[in-house]
């Protein structure tokens, strides 16, 4: 028997047909905001205290769209016949959004954890200048970093982890040996 | 080009016979004989037509230019000129250490970053002798393969909204948000991954994240026989594509064609099986999941329905590295990198089956921190160069079906 013409068809529009019967999967989006994961890229925010200037992700950028100036500033010796201190004093931090390409790779590089990412992702401008973010505005986007989330069973313990327990461990004995030769060096 | 030539109205149109359309035989040059039919007669006199769609033409999809000649509907030649888009990638890469290479590797091809980022880092562990660790290895099989189940669902649906079929691109985006939902969660990025690092992976897997690969591709893999039953069997989409453009395999071989489009042409290879990498030994040996999918027809509708199979064995694929992961003793998925890595002086290339065809690179190395040179050798490239051996003696309207079907990414052109 010859095959009916428009079968092909009709059965398409029977899978139209079934889904019209489904319930549809809108998302509400600026009624209800998505519920984005912890590691989603959406907007790179600094945190200001940890910044120690050290110009790595400045550096390390691909796309060179970091702006970091600074000055040093000297702090009065804490005792007499002391050195000088100097620390970097952070004046301007700015990224420049239009032409990051949202790789992580400074916020990877940051040995101080100044650098984190955040699933924040309404910031779009009528203007592309408007795009670079200064300091007080990536400080800001710090409250919308959530915290990262648990990995498998099958990974490793963080690196941060042993880190910890290893300086733990050292400080111990150093402790212990202090209670003891604290009463003595009293007597 | 003006020849002169003698062509009734609307020769394309009415004077249609199966020689000419889509075998790929160039219309015959002036005063030779047709290789069609003139719809009524050898009287009036008509010049060809000079017709170029794009850069910018919603035909094609993104800025790729053709400069066809046309005679009546019929197309005398066709040149595809390319470079619209090129932003010198090989050249940023020697500028990149190989950490911002990847970042630039995985946008080439927007479609398949995950399997681009995995041949530049393939080429730097070779050069290296770097030992992967074995969760990195089945991890990355997995994103990979995920990855290429989202490139074949995005041409699953362009391909017949090209064709004039605008519904199977919701189904298909419906399918790519399940996917991107699970990607999303591991790498941060729904398109730029940005999750290969020379050695591994960039993080471990998210807790409870194999689950939700598992549900992922239980969903995928239930609801795709509603998008095939909604355009495999559609008697208008089957007249626009079947018999339509034949490849060769010998346009195939002398083309350097690759990937989907060589093996719906019957030329059976794929570098997951011949020329393994990562742990697709495995999979691909006797008794795994892996299968390659072939088509002799050569036609678009073999190169359209050889998709959807592949998405099949990349669902299979996917399910057998998410069990494979699960069964692994706990370990690391990356090795401690030096604050500076050096590619020792030599070279490699590093080629792997990425979604649209071979991507390979070829990495000289001075034993800088960059590369001298990152050749790359995308698949789009090679597959549009066929196309002037394939639209000559088509008609216009069959241009859109035939591009279509060769699954190309402008950025992987013109990298």
């Amino acid at each position: 028997m010859a095959e009916l013409p428009g079968k092909g068809l009709v059965h398409g529009l029977k899978v139209t047909f079934d889904n019209l019967t489904r319930r549809s999967i809108t998302q509400q989006y600026p009624d209800v905001k998505p519920d984005l994961p912890p590691r989603t890229r959406g907007v790179i925010a600094l945190f200001e205290e940890n910044c120690t200037v050290c110009m790595l992700c400045a550096r390390e950028c691909p796309s060179w769209c970091i702006y970091i100036d600074s000055h040093k500033e000297t702090a009065q010796p804490s005792e007499p016949g002391a050195r000088e201190r100097s620390h970097n004093v952070l004046d301007r931090f700015a990224i420049d959004y239009s032409l990051c390409m949202y790789c992580g790779i400074c916020v990877e590089v940051c040995p101080f954890d100044a650098l984190f990412w955040s699933p924040e992702f309404e910031y779009a401008t009528t203007d592309i200048a408007d795009l670079t973010h200064e300091k007080d505005t990536l400080r800001e986007w710090m409250w919308t970093v959530p915290a990262p989330p648990a990995v498998d069973d099958g990974a490793e313990p963080p690196k941060e982890l042993g880190v910890a327990e290893k300086a733990a461990a050292r400080v111990r004995p150093r402790s212990e040996e202090d209670a003891r030769s604290g009463p003595e060096a009293g007597a | 080009m003006t020849t002169e030539r003698i062509v009734s109205l609307g020769a394309g149109a009415a004077g249609l016979t199966s020689t000419g359309a889509g075998t790929g035989t160039p219309a015959s040059g002036p005063g030779g004989p047709l290789s069609y039919e003139r719809g009524g007669g050898a009287e009036l006199a008509t010049q060809d037509m000079v017709l170029n769609i794009g850069p910018q033409h919603p035909a094609t999809h993104g800025v790729l230019r053709l400069r066809l000649t046309l005679d009546g509907e019929r197309i005398v030649t066709c040149e595809p000129i390319i470079g619209y888009m090129h932003r010198g990638a090989e050249k940023l890469f020697e500028v990149r250490d190989y950490r911002q290479i990847i970042m630039l590797a995985n946008r080439h091809d927007w479609l398949s970053a995950f399997a681009n980022e995995l041949g530049v880092v393939l080429a730097v562990e070779r050069m290296l002798g770097m030992e992967v660790p074995v969760r990195a290895v089945w991890a990355r099989m997995l994103l990979a393969e995920l990855n290429r189940i989202l490139n074949h669902l995005m041409f699953l649906g362009s391909y017949p909204l090209e064709i004039g079929a605008i519904t199977p691109i919701f189904y298909a985006f419906r399918e790519r948000e399940t996917l991107q939902q699970v990607m999303e969660e591991i790498s941060g990025g729904r398109m730029h991954y940005m999750f290969n690092r020379v050695g591994g992976l960039k993080e471990d897997l998210p807790a409870g994240w194999l689950d939700r690969v598992t549900a992922a591709v239980t969903a995928v893999r239930r609801r795709l026989p509603e998008l095939t039953n909604l355009i495999f069997g559609n008697e208008i989409f089957a007249a626009r594509t079947r018999g339509v453009g034949v490849l060769s395999p010998a346009l195939v071989h002398a083309y350097g064609v690759s990937g989907p489009i060589a093996r719906a042409s019957g030329v059976d290879f794929d570098l997951r099986r011949d020329e393994p990498y990562l742990a697709y030994t495995e999979l691909f040996g006797p008794g795994g999941p892996g299968r390659v999918v072939t088509r002799s027809e050569g036609d678009c509708f073999a190169r359209f329905s050889l998709l959807r199979e592949q998405v099949q064995v990349s669902l299979d694929l996917a399910e057998a590295c998410v069990d494979r992961l699960r069964s692994l003793p706990p370990g690391p998925v990356n090795v401690r990198l030096p604050k500076i890595l050096k590619a020792p002086e030599g070279h490699t290339y590093a080629w792997t089956e990425s979604p649209l065809g071979l991507n390979g690179y070829f990495l000289v190395s001075r034993g800088e921190k960059t590369p001298w040179r990152l050749k790359l050798r995308s698949a789009s490239f090679n597959n549009i160069a066929v196309l002037p051996e394939l639209l000559p003696g088509c008609v216009i309207a069959d241009l859109v079906a035939i591009l279509g079907s060769m699954f190309f990414v402008v950025g992987d052109i013109d990298k």
